[in-house]
């Protein structure tokens, strides 16, 4: 049951009032003298009083200095435990005020450990942001060092291009040059194709001629054989006549025999005979001159018809020589109006190739343009890339005084003691 | 002074006094003669009489085979024969004390009576006699 202290107060002095009243109606019935039941009335009262003032303050005052010792703690920052008055029936503003200052410390306790936590974590982030920044800044250092390259590849680019540029102007040059190569041999190739026509035309002359030649000699090979046949007629009358001399000779061996068996009458026949065997002797010699005569007129006559043959056979490949001289001729033509038409080809090509090297000469002074206005944006990139890198240094360094600044706060929070003597 | 035909057998020249010899003539067709030795040719009409002809150089073991003969007849006191011979080299005068004697062996096998040199050449001498005994054997 809960009464304020000013309920206490008036319950008090109404005890102390009613005491009086009853001792004032009690004491004449203790047999106390008359002159002393006034002042033992009294002594009592103030007894009383003495008794209640006592006992109130004690408790009052008990209650104070509990309080009083919390905050004092407090002060000091202790705020490991909490109020704990005395039990009593009946509570009063100190209980409220003890409450109170534990909704206090458990306030404070939970704020202390908050921060305290606020702050550890404020400097995780704080280190985890000043090594962020510390890598930002690397890499912007190393994005500075790429578009530096950068920079200086455009720089090349740019050499490069020029430098195309000037080959594809020789490259133009050079193909027109070949266009006017590709039109000489145009020409040349017209020129050779008269040319092989005239030669054609007199291979076709030739093997005309070549033609009648071959039918002379052909005549001349039949009028060789004519000869031979003839000539072989001879010798078949120099048989006969040497057939004859043989028998001749025969005749004059018999009539030898004859003679020399007539014995002496026989002498002059024996010489006859021996003169017509002398004469046939030379008929058959002369026979045999005249055969070795047909025979080498014969054997020089199969030498002429051979040669003739052979003369034949060369004139048969002299003939498809000069059939295959124009034909060579035919081919020439067609392949010199072939490099003609190619050649014309050519030309015109090159002509095409000029005008794309033109093209590519203005194209290739766009990308020159192109590279330069790359150079300017690249070293623009840089500058700002430097100014990131000053920023992120800067941020680094803020980072670095916020990661002291929760220290400090994690530092003025241990301050504080929580339960357990451990500042959390 | 006598006088020889001299004539070929294959390389061997011979020779037969013309004496023996009744006409030289050109190989005339032969007649087949059934069941003859090798040696003989055949038979030939020599002016109506029929004749064996008789290859000398075969018979003597000189070769065989002679193309176009030449023949030699000989006289009817000798032998109704006549000889085929490789050709004729013609009409030989010679002295009888200029034959030479041959050699036995070889006079009996080839037929040679004695050897005559002549212009720088041997002409063997036919012995008659012995080729006609020899062709008894026959």
């Amino acid at each position: 049951m809960r009464v304020d202290i000013s309920y206490k107060f008036i319950v008090g002095f109404i005890v102390v009032v009613a005491s009086i009243v009853l001792l004032n109606l009690v004491v004449p019935y203790l047999g106390i003298p008359e002159q002393w039941q006034q002042l033992f009335a009294v002594a009592c009262a103030i007894l009383v009083g003495l008794v209640f003032g006592w006992f109130f303050s004690k408790r009052f005052t008990s209650n104070i200095r509990v309080l009083n010792g919390t905050v004092e703690r407090l002060s000091r920052g202790d705020l490991s435990s909490a109020v704990e008055l005395p039990a009593t029936f009946f509570p009063d503003e100190t209980v409220d005020l003890a409450a109170s200052l534990n909704r206090v410390v458990e306030s404070l306790r939970e704020l202390v450990s908050t921060i305290s936590s606020s702050s550890l974590k404020v400097a995780d982030s704080a280190q985890g942001l000043s090594a962020t920044s510390q890598q930002m800044t690397a890499s912007s250092h190393e994005i500075a060092k790429t578009i530096e390259q950068i920079s200086k590849g455009a720089e090349t680019q740019a050499e490069m291009v020029e430098k195309s540029s000037r080959l594809i102007k020789e490259m133009a040059m050079s193909i027109e040059v070949i266009a006017a190569s590709a039109n000489k041999v145009s020409v040349s190739a017209s020129d050779t194709a008269e040319t092989a026509q005239a030669g054609g035309e007199m291979s076709r002359a030739t093997i005309a001629k070549m033609k009648q030649v071959l039918e002379k000699v052909e005549s001349n090979g039949e009028q060789m054989a004519a000869f031979g046949t003839q000539v072989q007629k001879i010798g078949k009358i120099v048989d006969v006549i040497t057939g004859i001399a043989g028998k001749t000779n025969l005749l004059a061996l018999n009539a030898t025999i004859e003679a020399a068996r007539a014995g002496e009458y026989g002498r002059g026949f024996a010489v006859v005979a021996e003169e017509i065997r002398k004469l046939a002797d030379s008929t058959g010699a002369s026979a045999g001159e005249i055969t070795e005569l047909i025979e080498t007129i014969r054997s020089e006559a199969q030498k002429v018809q051979q040669s003739m043959k052979e003369s034949v056979q060369g004139i048969d490949a002299g003939r498809e020589a000069v059939d295959n001289t124009g034909k060579a001729f035919e081919a020439i033509i067609k392949t010199a109006l072939g490099t003609k038409a190619k050649a014309t080809g050519i030309a015109e090509l090159a002509q095409k190739q000029t005008e794309g090297a033109s093209d590519m000469v203005v194209a290739i002074e766009e990308i020159a343009r192109v590279a330069e206005d790359n150079a300017a944006s690249t070293q623009e990139v840089s500058a700002a890339t430097e100014q990131q890198t000053a920023s992120m240094e800067e941020m680094a360094g803020a980072a670095q005084v916020l990661s002291e600044l929760a220290e400090s706060l994690l530092e003025v929070v241990k301050q504080f003691r929580l339960a357990g003597g451990k500042a959390e | 002074m006598d006088q020889l035909l001299a004539f070929q057998l294959g390389s061997e020249t011979y020779g037969l006094e013309v004496t023996h010899i009744q006409e030289v003539i050109e190989a005339p067709p032969f007649y087949y003669i059934p069941r003859a030795p090798a040696s003989l040719l055949g038979s030939i009409n020599f002016h109506g009489s029929i004749l064996p002809v008789l290859d000398l150089a075969t018979f003597l073991g000189f070769g065989e085979g002679i193309n176009d003969p030449r023949i030699i007849v000989l006289t009817h006191d000798d032998a109704q024969l006549a000889l085929a011979v490789s050709a004729f080299a013609g009409i030989v005068s010679f002295a009888t004390e200029d034959l030479l004697p041959c050699h036995e062996d070889q006079g009996h096998s080839a037929c040679i009576r004695a050897v005559l040199a002549c212009r720088g050449e041997m002409i063997n001498l036919l012995d008659l006699d012995r080729l006609l005994g020899s062709l008894e054997n026959l």
